[in-house]
């Protein structure tokens, strides 16, 4: 009887697959961000606000928010939120506006927030956004089934997310956020059709547009203007280093200075103002200034193991609508590392992106959670012997 | 459930997915090495010049001694003001402030203040008294740095010798600019690292490079005949009308020299200030020529025809030659015949028969033809080189002009003869005053010269400068003939105003007429030394465009005389008759 039942037991904790590499990860991610975001914050923290933790703790607080709300939403089956989908996209849709109205909160000279009464925390409606188009286009590739295949299919599944990302543009003047949710959905709609050339094409024809966007830029055409000069000041920021180039050269100037070891924990020279939004998108170069080389391929590895993982419970999921849950997740966490890894070593024209899990930014990391307990809840449902 | 048909796409699609992902981050891993490992150093430095505030301290320049000790060249204590951007709490008041006491337009000061840089400098040399009146408003943001300021004692003496410092300090013209790494010192810096707002960080603590004071520079001039040649040449201008009055005195010896006056002199702590009777709206580019005249040493920075001085030159090289000797013979009808012209002698009624000696006296142009032709431009054109006329002297001072000479091929008869008496070239006193003392002091050019010794701050010698000499440009016997014709000039030839009593004194005249001829202009001048026998001082006074009597012997020589009969007994040189009476 006691053996039947401890191999029941045994049986039930086995059957099913959580996945405690992933949880370690993104666990190893969240403590060195907050380690960092305390050392990047510290000293501007207490010049503003005469505490050096300032920043350190209101990340905290939305840490925990986030593993709370990671665990809860790891622990719903994942279909549970299938419902919700088309709710998903037009509460995003709503939400959106809402930074014009008195609920906004304008900082960093955009207005990109919106106070939630009753909490007062600041949500950016961006990371809802995000969330709700991969719920979204997750359900409707369900729901289409073979007919993503079609062309019909693929231009619909195009078409999406484009409102979204208009509003997020136009509305909130935040091109990044904007190229984020098409990215993700476009790394989805590629997933769940066996087209390639399509996609071919497509990235060919961004590539082309990026290249005469630069040609115009180059050329002295004033087309383009704002984003005209940061593309000058990506082509040579040592050009104009007081104007737009400015953020860029301060983050080239830790990564310098960083060398491959690093000036050690706690001993950047640029966080101490010089470099703007130290512990927010600029937060990976007082990491190579500290850290330096060795501390830098640290954290792209995690990224890739991060990835891999995801891949890995994708290809195992139990059934089309987790594997596009995870795919959409894994697609926000890889376009967001990598484009804002691409701004701070100034490969890409500078656009404020945050580094997932480790810049300072508590929405951010609240819904990076949720979503990381959606693919936690796709991996618990993982059968072993599907393994 | 993933059918398996379709399973097998999805995960060929999530494969390249994470594939592509990983390839991107790994590039961007490898343009992180590019620019940890190749390009540290060009970043770090930057981010290290952003960091750390550097306020130089500044080294106090080395003096300039006179030949006894007197300081010619000293320095004062002034203020610099600087203003930190970031320090800065009330702009307007700092503004307002900062253009009334230093008397600077508003947009000027505005322009430093609002600047975005670790630290700008509003002014310096600002006098210490109001330097502490700024700093008595304590503005936050505003800096009042001591450091030195040159300050010259004597004012206008030697003005275009010693030269000037601008505003960091540096030479300008002069000695002050031949000398400045000797003078300059190495600066200090203090350097403090500071975050963004330019608050300074106690942790990281400061780097101190202490300054190196400037050595000190003795120079051979002597203070008292500077300033006693200096009064000569002012009473030689204003009672001549002149328009410059240049006097130089050397000791043929060794080629030190012991004064170099160029009036009109011009106040060394004043240098910017323009001559009277400047006009008032004056370009910025006239008024930068007009200063550069007023600075420039007529001595060694310009040339002009020598004339009769030059005959000194003519008479050694035909001695040495042996192509005429003192007892040689000549007669002057008044004229002379070369090629197809007839020049003329200053006397136009000739001097009649004479020995080489007396046509030295009278300064006979047809004698100095004849002994020019005699000894052919060939000769002629290699004693001028042997002298070392077209070298230049190698006097420390800056820009000395070269030699502006026919080129042998050049030169035919009429021009060797024009040059044999010290017309149609054209020299630098300084090189006629050299060319002359290498002549009479036994036939050894010397470098003329100020530089005799640095010292360090308490005193001790550091460095004793050495000066080239080349021996035997004429004979011991041809220098110690030049000598004593030269000593008939002064005593009884055209050269005798510069006699001074109790004095064996040697010397030419020379008048000559400035290009283009027949102008009016003429340079009167007089070269002299003493004693004769044993030349220990030599001199040279050039009256430029005198009014009224323009004779060298009149006006020049004179000058010279006053000179002797003073700074001989000042030298120790024993007079003569006393020798004789004492022997």
């Amino acid at each position: 009887m006691a053996s039947r039942s401890a191999a029941r037991r045994k049986k039930e904790q086995s059957e099913y697959f959580f996945d405690y590499s992933l949880l370690f990860i993104v666990l190893f991610l969240l403590g060195f961000g907050l380690v960092m975001i305390y050392s990047a914050s510290s000293y501007e923290a207490y010049q503003s606000y005469q505490d050096q933790a300032y920043y350190l703790k209101k990340q905290l607080v939305a840490v925990i928010l986030g593993l709370v709300a990671m665990i809860a939403v790891a622990n719903i089956p994942y279909h549970f939120w299938e419902r919700f989908y088309l709710a998903g996209y037009l509460v995003s849709m709503a939400i959106i506006p809402l930074v014009l109205t008195p609920l906004g909160v304008k900082s960093h000279g955009a207005r990109r927030w919106i106070e939630v009464p009753v909490i007062g925390l600041n949500l950016q409606p961006a990371e809802v956004a995000k969330l709700g188009m991969i719920l979204f286009l997750a359900t409707m590739v369900c729901k289409m089934g073979k007919n993503v295949r079609t062309m019909k299919g693929f231009l619909l599944m195009v078409a999406f997310p484009l409102p979204i990302a208009l509003e997020i543009y136009l509305i909130t003047d935040n091109l990044s956020s904007a190229i984020i949710v098409l990215g993700i959905s476009v790394l989805m709609v590629f997933v769940a059709s066996p087209d390639y050339k399509k996609f071919l094409i497509m990235g060919g024809a961004v590539v082309a547009l990026a290249a005469l966007a630069v040609f115009l830029v180059v050329s002295g055409s004033d087309f383009l203007k704002f984003r005209g000069g940061r593309i000058q000041a990506w082509l040579d920021p040592e050009s104009d280093l007081l104007g737009v180039g400015f953020q860029t050269m301060q983050a080239l100037y830790a990564i310098g200075s960083g060398g491959i070891w690093g000036k050690g924990l706690g001993q950047s020279m640029q966080k101490l103002s010089f470099l703007p939004e130290a512990q927010n998108d600029m937060i990976f170069s007082i990491i190579c200034e500290e850290l330096g080389l060795f501390g830098a391929i640290a954290i792209i590895l995690m990224f890739i193991m991060l990835l891999w993982r995801m891949m890995v419970i994708a290809n195992n999921a139990p059934d089309l609508f987790g594997a596009m849950l995870v795919v959409g997740v894994m697609g926000h966490i890889a376009i967001q590392a990598i484009l804002n890894i691409a701004v701070v070593t100034n490969s890409i024209p500078n656009t404020g992106i945050s580094l997932p899990f480790i810049s300072y930014g508590g929405s951010s990391v609240m819904f990076l959670l949720a979503e990381i307990g959606l693919v936690l809840s796709v991996a618990k449902r993982i059968q072993l012997k599907e393994l | 459930m993933l059918t398996d048909n379709n399973r097998i796409f999805h995960r060929k699609k999530i494969l390249t997915v994470f594939v592509l992902c990983t390839v991107i981050l790994l590039a961007l891993f490898g343009r992180l090495i590019y620019l940890c490992v190749f390009q540290a150093e060009h970043y770090s430095q930057m981010a290290t010049q952003l960091h750390e505030r550097e306020r130089s301290i500044k080294a106090a320049r080395g003096r300039i001694l006179d030949r006894n000790g007197k300081v010619l060249a000293d320095n004062r204590t002034v203020c610099t003001v600087s203003v930190i951007h970031n320090q800065v709490k009330d702009p307007e008041q700092v503004i307002e402030v900062l253009s009334r006491e230093l008397g600077l337009s508003e947009e000027y000061v505005r322009a430093r203040v609002e600047k975005y840089s670790s630290m700008e400098r509003v002014k310096s040399n600002v006098e210490k008294t109001l330097g502490d009146r700024i700093r008595e408003y304590d503005l936050e943001g505003v800096k009042v740095d001591e450091d030195y300021r040159r300050y010259y004692p004597y004012e206008e003496l030697a003005s275009k010798v010693l030269g000037f410092t601008g505003g960091d300090n540096q030479g300008i013209i002069g000695l002050e600019v031949k000398y400045e790494e000797v003078l300059k010192g190495t600066p200090g810096s203090i350097l403090t690292v500071t975050d963004a707002a330019g608050l300074e960080m106690e942790a990281a603590g400061e780097r101190r490079v202490e300054p190196v004071n400037g050595n000190d520079l003795v120079i051979s001039m002597d203070m008292n005949i500077q300033s006693y040649a200096t009064q000569l040449a002012a009473q030689a201008m204003a009672a001549k009308q002149a328009d410059s009055v240049s006097i130089l005195v050397m000791n043929p010896q060794n080629g030190e020299m012991l004064a170099m006056v160029n009036v009109p002199e011009f106040d060394l702590n004043d240098p910017y200030r323009l001559p009277e009777g400047a006009p008032a709206d004056l370009s910025e580019q006239e008024r930068q020529d007009l200063l550069n005249a007023m600075w420039r040493n007529g001595c060694i920075n310009d040339t002009y025809e020598p004339g009769s001085t030059f005959k000194i030159i003519t008479a050694a090289a035909g001695l040495e030659e042996g192509v005429v000797t003192p007892e040689s013979t000549f007669s002057c009808p008044g004229y002379i015949v070369v090629d197809d012209r007839r020049i003329r002698c200053h006397k136009t009624a000739g001097h009649g028969s004479q020995d080489f000696v007396h046509a030295t006296m009278n300064s006979c142009n047809p004698v100095f033809i004849t002994v020019g032709l005699r000894l052919g431009v060939e000769r002629y054109y290699s004693y001028f080189e042997r002298f070392g006329l077209k070298k230049k002297t190698g006097i420390d001072l800056p820009g000395e002009a070269g030699t502006i000479m026919h080129r042998m091929e050049d030169m035919g008869n009429v021009e060797l003869a024009t040059v044999a008496f010290g017309q149609s070239f054209q020299i630098t006193p300084v090189q006629l005053l050299t060319t002359a003392a290498s002549i009479v002091n036994g036939g050894r050019r010397v470098t003329p010269h100020f530089g005799v010794r640095t010292l360090d701050e308490d005193g001790n010698t550091l460095e004793d400068f050495s000066y080239p000499v080349e021996k035997g440009i004429v004979s011991e016997e041809t220098s110690a003939q030049m000598r004593s014709i030269l000593e008939m000039v002064v005593s009884e030839g055209s050269g005798k105003n510069g006699a001074v009593e109790g004095f064996r004194v040697g010397g030419k005249t020379a008048t000559s007429q400035t290009l283009p001829r027949g102008s009016g202009r003429y340079i009167a001048s007089f070269i002299g030394f003493a004693p004769a026998d044993d030349p220990q001082v030599m001199a040279l006074a050039i009256v430029n465009n005198p009014q009224g009597v323009y004779y060298g012997g009149q006006v020049a020589a004179p000058i010279v005389r006053q000179l002797f009969e003073n700074i001989l007994p000042y030298l120790g040189i024993k007079e003569y008759n006393l020798d004789n009476e004492q022997s």
